[in-house]
């Protein structure tokens, strides 16, 4: 005989993929770098590798009017580099999006 | 403390007993006749019919939410020194409408100023006093709901919790607790790269944490590199105002200093097994807090450079 409920869904499915390296603490961090000047860069850290990061990428540089790009990194996964501080926009931008929930976003820098 | 100032308006406490009864009916008429005026309002109003003594009454009136911030004292830590600029005008404002409960006046006192400080616990003592009067009243009404049938509502409930905590804790309503004073950062850039956090050191040990745990935060934060110098200034790469150090400080405390339930700064923060734990030497709770992670950071640096 079995349970004829559990069969269709796995609650754990999330939490399989929560442990991806990608996602880590499951925030996803907004930081500022400075570079040459005054010039900086904005990276978006821990987005979940379901979406096509390209794709947001693309959104984003034509949102912001800013150039951008995806980096794969070895340990966190694929990074977003905006160029200057795109920080509050990409916040918004996110959350209006549903692609993130507000109280995962991490935003660092000063 | 609470003494001292007390003993100025038991006069008036005597009063005050009555207070409430003889107050009472021009506020049940207000409430009838104006229901959509808002309580603001109706406090300036009961002020004017009910002339100086009952200004203390408008403090009770007041919403129990406009004296949190007696408090906490995380709004000291946050300020920094900004606020001198501003402090005239809350001294003038104190004199002039002493009668209105005021929050920003609570939020100017952090800083060395003396003679503020005074004032401000004086105000305090005078809510002291309040207190006294109000365990009068609470014989006769604290508890609304007691000899009705009705449920107590929640702003009653709210108001009951906030006179039984200052009842219990006197020193919490005299603001007898010692205030966290926090000393601006001194930023200067050095040439056209770096920049200058003076008096690094300094303010690491007036927070009572070692200087490299704040200096591992500052690097992640501003995503940057930097050391210390033969002066003790911490050296940054990059260029910072003093308003952004401020803020990632003032983000470390709210993480790493302040307790996370009380708020209170008397707190030690101690190793683990590779887990920080912020321990309150106030109210003992124990907690743990986020490791500082540097997390990703973009090669920034020309790619020509870096292959060299
Ligand atoms: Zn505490």
């Amino acid at each position: 005989m079995s349970i004829e409920n559990l069969k269709g869904f796995d609650p754990f499915a999330d939490a399989a993929k929560g442990d991806e390296e990608s996602v880590q603490d499951g925030l996803v961090h907004i930081r500022i770098q400075q570079r040459n000047g005054r010039k900086t860069l904005t990276t978006i850290q821990g987005l979940s590798a379901e979406y096509d990061l390209k794709k947001i990428v693309r959104a984003c540089k034509k949102e912001f009017a800013c150039n951008g790009t995806v980096v794969e990194h070895p340990e966190y996964g694929e990074v977003l580099q905006l160029q200057g501080d795109q920080r509050t926009k990409i916040c918004d931008w996110l959350v209006k999006c549903g692609l993130v929930k507000a109280d995962q976003l991490k935003v660092h820098g000063f | 403390m609470k003494d001292d100032e007390g003993e100025a308006p038991t006069a008036e406490a005597a009063e005050e007993v009555a207070g409430p009864q003889t107050t009472g009916p021009p506020e049940d008429d207000l409430d009838l006749d104006n229901l959509s005026k808002k309580k603001k309002k109706k406090k300036k109003k009961k002020l004017v019919l009910d002339g100086g003594e009952d200004e203390d009454e408008a403090h009770e009136a007041a919403d129990p939410d406009l004296d949190l911030p007696e408090i906490p004292d995380d709004i000291d830590l946050e300020s920094f020194g900004k606020k001198k600029k501003k402090k005239k005008q809350p001294l003038n404002l104190d004199e002039l409408d002493d009668a209105l409960p005021d929050e920003k006046e609570d939020d100017e006192v952090d800083l060395e100023s003396f003679g503020k400080k005074k004032k401000k616990k004086k105000r305090a003592g005078e809510l002291g006093g309040d207190d006294m009067k109000d365990d009068d009243k609470e014989n006769v009404e604290a508890n609304p709901w007691v000899d009705s049938d009705r449920d107590y509502t929640y702003d009653e409930l709210l108001q009951r919790v906030f006179n039984i905590m200052r009842d219990k804790n006197p020193e919490l309503v005299a603001g007898e607790k010692k205030r966290f004073v926090m000393r601006p950062p001194q930023v200067v850039r050095v040439g056209t790269k770096k920049t200058a956090f003076v008096n690094f050191t300094e303010i690491a040990k007036m927070l009572h944490r070692q200087p490299k745990h704040l200096l591992a935060f500052l690097f992640a934060e501003l995503g940057t590199v930097g050391a210390i110098d033969g002066n003790n200034q911490l050296i940054i790469k990059g260029r910072f105002q003093q308003k952004h150090i401020e803020n990632v400080l003032r983000r470390y405390i709210k993480e790493y200093v302040t307790c996370h339930t009380c708020r209170s700064p008397d707190t030690i923060l101690d190793k683990e097994t590779r887990l920080f734990f912020l321990q309150c030497m106030s109210c003992h709770s124990r907690c743990s807090v986020q490791t500082i992670k540097t997390g990703f950071q973009a090669i920034t640096s020309k790619r020509s450079k870096t292959k060299q």
